[in-house]
């Protein structure tokens, strides 16, 4: 029979292992294709960097990163404001009983969002651009913010917030000196996140964009659509050194975390 | 002195509740009006405000039609499948990194986490590598002499599957991880030394303890993948409809919102209907499962 010994020790790390495979195939196989030398994308004739001169001279594409970043930064920027002010003014109240109605954010379909806020913005002639996209990102990142800015609240030592406003200290001081810097690792872990949702987000973006306002994702998409040359493998190889820095920084920051509590 | 600071500070926890509002206001106004304008779009003659007054069925007629059961029905399937394969492969990882593995953890988990803060789209464009009429699998096929011919394998069903499979299994491992690593191991220790072998301690202990996380995966995969449309969009050719590309073929191609309203509806309370049905049928099996049967 299978012991422990056998499953643990074989047949469970083989399994992942093929997971992992699995999972980093097709990321192999499109940062191999980012430095071929032909067009055609799926004969390898040679390394060049030719894709990433064309990429950098490509101005459309440099566009669609400043917007995506303009949405992405204000999105996170709002959320947290946004976020950091309900969790700790609700905090004595009845109003954090409520926090579940923010859930709804990531529980919907992401369609059913994407379909509900282009009807509302076009129902009321809300011109569709960058701040439409600001609006929908920062619902979306409140969906994220919430939940873990709460969850930090929940475990800090009330009595710190009390001994401060016993010795004198105004609410506003209370929330800057001893609120801020004690949520900071979570205020980091939760507005990367944003971020990085914000950056990614194709659906809500797809519907919630006017025809002259690209973001990366979308400029992705049409890039994908119109027949993908080289220049995507190059851009998509970009993206991810990008997101493995952040997703770097956000085991540190966790790490950090721990050491705090 | 001291008292009145106090004082102050108290009036003033009265009022600054007010700072909790704009969060709830914001989630209100583009969270729950939206959907509820959704729902009236739908009965709404057309998107004027003019029409307010003439609520209207006319956009439900698609209902009726066997193509909208078609539909939802391959909706369901790509939903229901995706999730129990995304569960059934996740729970291994899972098991394994909570449970199993020490020295490489940090590791493996970063590599994990990587491709869920990878571009979406990045991850599905790179399919198209693998899966072309001259990509990976079909040069691997014809290398080794398997096949000779290419297989079309690109814009069918199979890879909406698989690259739907793809895409969610690590939102299917990280519930189901954070219950695992929270798991008492002495349990397991005293499972095996009373003499129970891995799968009845997997069946009597494991799973049932871990039935929360598995609930919350199936869900958050069978929700999401149910209104997913760039997969079904770039890797089926948008040969098939499913919820998600009939849904945005009205709103951005047809540009009819009432129709496509109405279709949200409709796919909305399918949904809703399968997930209440899939949690009853949830609640029964862990059930059976803790009364050991």
């Amino acid at each position: 029979m299978m012991g422990i010994r056998f499953m643990r020790r074989l047949v469970l790390p083989t399994f992942v292992a093929s997971m992992y495979f699995f999972l980093y195939i097709p990321i192999a196989v499109l940062v191999v294709f980012s430095f071929n030398d032909s067009l055609f994308p799926f004969v390898w004739k040679g390394a060049t960097l030719h894709w990433y001169k064309e990429l950098w001279q490509m101005a459309e594409v440099w566009q669609a990163m400043r917007n995506s970043l303009i949405v992405a930064f204000s999105s996170v920027v709002l959320s947290l404001l946004l976020g950091l002010l309900t969790v700790y003014y609700s905090s004595r109240i009845f109003l954090s009983r409520f926090f579940p109605i923010f859930y709804g954010n990531l529980g919907a379909p992401e369609v059913v969002l994407a379909v509900g806020l282009l009807s509302f913005f076009v129902l009321f002639s809300v011109p569709l651009g960058l701040t439409t996209l600001i609006a929908a990102h920062t619902l979306i990142g409140l969906g994220y913010v919430i939940p873990m800015l709460h969850g930090r609240f929940s475990e800090l030592d009330y009595g710190l917030i009390e001994s401060s406003l016993d010795l004198g200290a105004t609410h506003n001081q209370t929330f800057f000196r001893i609120i801020v810097p004690l949520m900071s690792p979570a205020l980091m872990a939760s507005g990367l996140l944003v971020f990085v949702v914000s950056l990614d987000d194709f659906i809500v973006s797809f519907f919630c964009t006017g025809a002259t306002t690209q973001t990366l994702p979308l400029y992705i998409f049409a890039m994908i659509r119109s027949g993908a040359t080289p220049v995507v493998n190059a851009l998509s190889t970009l993206l991810l050194v990008i997101s493995s820095i952040l997703v770097l920084l956000f085991s540190v920051l966790k790490v950090k975390k721990m050491d705090v509590l | 002195m001291k008292k009145e600071a106090g004082l102050r500070a108290h009036i003033v926890n009265e009022f600054s509740f007010f700072w909790a509002i704009p969060a709830f206001i914001w989630q209100i106004m583009f969270f729950y009006v939206p959907l509820f304008f959704l729902i009236i779009i739908s009965f709404m003659h057309s998107t004027d405000w003019s029409s307010w007054n003439q609520i209207t069925l006319e956009h439900y007629v698609g209902f009726g039609r066997p193509m909208f059961a078609y539909i939802m029905l391959r909706s369901l399937l790509l939903a229901v499948v995706n999730a129990i394969i995304c569960v059934l492969l996740a729970y291994p990882i899972a098991y394994y990194l909570s449970l199993c593995a020490f020295r490489w953890k940090n590791l493996l988990l970063f590599f994990l986490v990587l491709p869920f803060w990878t571009n979406f789209l990045v991850q599905v464009y790179a399919w198209f590598f693998v899966l072309e009429r001259y990509g990976l699998v079909n040069s691997l096929l014809v290398y080794f002499g398997l096949i000779s011919e290419p297989l079309s394998l690109l814009y069918t069903p199979f890879a909406v599957y698989l690259v739907m499979m793809y895409c969610y299994i690590p939102f299917a491992i990280m519930p189901i991880y954070s219950i695992l690593e929270k798991f008492d191991r002495r349990l397991l220790e005293a499972s095996s030394d009373l003499g129970a072998t891995f799968w009845q301690t997997f069946w009597r202990v494991t799973l049932p303890l871990s039935a929360s996380g598995i609930r919350t995966s199936f869900f958050m995969i069978f929700i999401t993948s149910f209104g997913e449309f760039v997969i079904p969009d770039l890797m089926g050719g948008g040969k098939q409809m499913y919820a998600g590309t009939l849904i945005s073929h009205y709103f951005l191609v047809e540009r009819n919102f009432n129709v496509g309203a109405a279709y949200t509806v409709l796919a909305g309370v399918v949904l809703l209907v399968s997930v209440a049905i899939f949690n009853a049928l949830f609640k029964r099996m862990f059930k059976n499962l803790r009364n050991g049967s």
